[in-house]
């Protein structure tokens, strides 16, 4: 528990100091929902159902964005084997990166949801939009994580993550569209979509928390 | 367990270590006792990295065994790591964290008992107390090597594993790595070193690899004849 602490304290650390990976991400989001709002008119009700759609494409590309370039700085610093050689699991590691990023990604989707509610007239910050959002951003940097890992020594790093990340991440897509759906008012069908985005999101933290200390052994 | 009756500070059997079809680390048997410091020479490519990182616990051996001090490094645990330091190549360090804060980050991660004394000890002993809140992107190589030497000292190995660990550092640096390291009793080295020139001053052995295997060993030499005869050795090829 102290080794995770002491991996998000410094990772947080370090995205303060060098804001550029993040701030980029935000700046990329932002952009997207303006022009999503200058295309469309999505207060108007027949193009409402995109809405959702707007806000996962823009939350997937802005954390695949920054995710990557944690660990890439590890790897060139050298500094992810020296906490690989340090006497703590290496699951310790993974949580720790894996709840800095979520944080992160978090900060950025709450400002990108304030700034949808005034683009587009409509009321995002509510308790099951939050809950849902959280939920399948907890499944999704789950899994970025670990990829992240995997593709920080491989040479294609900056085409890897995408290319692995999103097929894996369709059922998560799919589920959290419905379920944002479902909590604006719109029809998604009668199937258990918030249900589907809880047990991918364990399904993903517990499978990327068992994955890991084999995808960092050499 | 070995044979002997008291552990060897690092022991090896076969070790080997094969990336597909390639093997950087082939068959090799070492025998290091406490306290003892080797040099660990041979070409660019020979394995002395690898073997390095596999005694380290970075990378997993394809095939044989080998221990810290009587513990099997095949699943290292917690204690063991505790045993050991690593100065590799690059300093591993975070460029925009300071001094200060990279080695509260390792000693949180190594649980150093008196952290906030520790390290100030350290920082002090390489000289980089008074810097010590400075990003560390704006050191010198030196430096980040001084700073690195800290890191791997901070938990007091036992054991402590290098690699080059001269790069970059001026006179002074090297004086004070001899210092701390290379002649500081009690600890057990093992270098790779490309400064053939300077391993007399420090190494009571050498081991040599060649393409992965060990050609040369005098580890189960006396120790005070070892160190000339390496040299000799050097500089007879």
């Amino acid at each position: 528990m102290s080794a995770t602490l002491a991996v998000l304290r410094k990772d947080l650390q370090l995205a303060w100091r060098d804001r550029s990976g993040w701030l980029a991400a935000a700046a990329f989001a932002a952009i997207s929902v303006l022009t999503y709002a200058f295309a469309f008119d999505l207060a108007a009700r027949e193009v409402r159902p995109l809405l959702p759609g707007v806000l996962w494409t823009t939350f997937l590309f802005a954390g695949i964005f920054a995710a990557g370039q944690s660990f890439q700085r590890e790897a060139e610093q050298g500094t992810f084997d020296a906490m690989l050689l340090a006497p703590v699991p290496a699951t310790a590691i993974y949580f720790g990166k894996a709840l800095s990023n979520l944080l992160a990604l978090l900060v950025v989707e709450v400002a990108l949801l304030l700034l949808a509610t005034i683009l587009f007239d409509t009321t995002l910050i509510t308790a099951d939009l939050v809950v849902i959002v959280a939920v399948g951003t907890v499944g999704y940097v789950s899994l970025t994580t670990l990829l992240s890992t995997l593709g920080s020594r491989a040479r294609g790093r900056a085409v890897l993550l995408p290319a692995l990340a999103l097929p894996l991440l369709v059922p998560l897509l799919i589920a959290a569209v419905r379920a944002t759906g479902a909590s604006l008012g719109e029809p998604a069908g009668t199937a258990p979509w918030t249900l589907l985005l809880v047990v991918f999101a364990l399904w993903s933290s517990l499978g990327a928390a068992l994955l890991f200390p084999m995808v960092v052994e050499r | 367990m070995t044979a002997a009756s008291a552990p060897a500070a690092i022991e090896t059997r076969a070790l080997t270590k094969r990336f597909g079809t390639l093997t950087v680390v082939d068959a090799v048997d070492l025998r290091l006792a406490p306290g003892s410091k080797t040099a660990l020479l041979g070409a660019n490519g020979a394995g002395k990295t690898t073997l390095l990182g596999l005694l380290s616990t970075l990378i997993a051996p394809s095939d044989g065994e080998a221990w810290i001090a009587g513990e099997s490094l095949t699943r290292p645990s917690a204690a063991l790591r505790r045993r050991v330091g690593v100065l590799a190549h690059l300093p591993m360090l975070y460029e925009e964290l300071s001094a200060l804060e990279n080695l509260t980050f390792f000693a949180r991660l190594y649980a150093v008992r008196d952290a906030g004394p520790r390290i100030e000890q350290m920082l002090r002993t390489v000289g980089l107390w008074r810097r010590r809140d400075e990003p560390t992107h704006v050191f010198s190589r030196g430096q980040h090597q001084r700073l690195a030497l800290a890191r791997a000292l901070l938990h007091a190995p036992d054991v402590l594993l290098l690699d080059e660990p001269e790069t970059g550092l001026d006179v002074e640096g090297v004086a004070l790595l001899d210092e701390l390291v290379l002649t500081a009793p009690g600890l057990t080295v093992l270098a790779a070193t490309h400064r053939v020139d300077h391993i007399g001053a420090w190494a009571e052995a050498v081991v040599r690899l060649d393409r992965g295997r060990v050609v040369e060993d005098t580890t189960g030499e006396a120790a005070v004849a070892a160190p000339r005869a390496a040299t000799m050795h050097e500089a007879s090829r």
